[in-house]
């Protein structure tokens, strides 16, 4: 598959997992934001579409990690994995272009674009 | 923190082309984040938007998501020279947005706290009538600090 689509699939499941958090965070109905049951079933299909959407080995270690950490991936900045807060190798930070993860806490790592 | 100190001038746009939710949402967005940033942080927005509208009423819309694409909150506001159809839950048309992206690793979770303040201040905006009063960024800010510090004075 092509490595550029598994990393947008990858990221969009990253951000879909934060949304379907925060619905179910007391203080964001609060707020006044109401989601409908029917729309949040609508939404864990989805999520679950674009889980398959992943390879096989890419999607365990997703929902291994989130079961884990409950994120899964941890943006990198100035060299540290965010996740854990420690400093990354260096000859990792040459490689933002792979899917590839922390060696210290496992997390898949993100680079943001500059 | 002030959310008058979170808005930048550059960021808020009172003369936002009418057209759909889609095209709003994404001229907002591309105010904070460019390319294939701007494009997860589109995506991740218009899935909140199938949940349901985030058309609080009243002419205001607050779209909001985290995205793993920004590294600290932002905030870009827009009013479109006319009001555009955003399926609000009062079904009326919106001219004032108020556009919020939070980072997934949020300590404090200064996401929630800003976005509820957000919804504060949007209430004194319809109650008070003051959608169209701004004139100019800066004119904006500075409302939205002086209902900031009402808000304040209330409590």
């Amino acid at each position: 598959m092509n490595e550029d689509l598994t990393q947008a699939h990858l990221k969009l499941l990253f951000d879909l997992d934060n949304l379907i958090d925060d619905m179910e965070e007391p203080k964001y109905q609060k707020i006044g934001f109401k989601v409908e049951n029917e729309a949040r079933l609508l939404l864990l299909r989805k999520r679950n579409d674009l889980l398959k959407k992943l390879p096989k080995e890419l999607a365990e270690i997703y929902e291994r990690l989130k079961k884990r950490y409950h994120q899964a991936i941890a943006p990198v900045e100035n060299g540290f994995c965010l996740g854990c807060f420690q400093q990354l190798p260096t000859q990792l930070l040459t490689r933002s272009q792979e899917i590839i993860t922390c060696p210290n806490c496992g997390r898949i790592l993100y680079w943001r674009k500059k | 923190m002030n959310l008058s100190s979170l808005l930048s001038k550059k960021r808020i746009n009172l003369s936002l082309k009418p057209g759909k939710k889609e095209a709003v949402i994404r001229e907002l967005v591309y105010s904070i984040k460019k390319g294939e940033d701007a494009e997860l942080i589109i995506s991740t927005l218009l899935k909140r938007e199938e949940l349901g509208s985030t058309g609080i009423g009243k002419g205001i819309a607050i779209p909001h998501c985290r995205s793993l694409a920004v590294e600290k909150l932002e905030i870009a506001v827009g009013r479109t020279l006319k009001p555009i159809n955003f399926k609000s839950i009062d079904k009326k048309p919106v001219s004032l947005i108020f556009l919020i992206i939070a980072p997934p690793q949020d300590p404090g979770n200064q996401y929630l706290i800003t976005l509820g303040k957000i919804v504060q201040i949007a209430k004194e905006i319809t109650k008070k009538n003051l959608i169209q009063k701004p004139k100019t960024p800066e004119e904006f800010i500075s409302l939205i600090n002086d209902l900031e510090k009402g808000l304040k004075r209330r409590k």
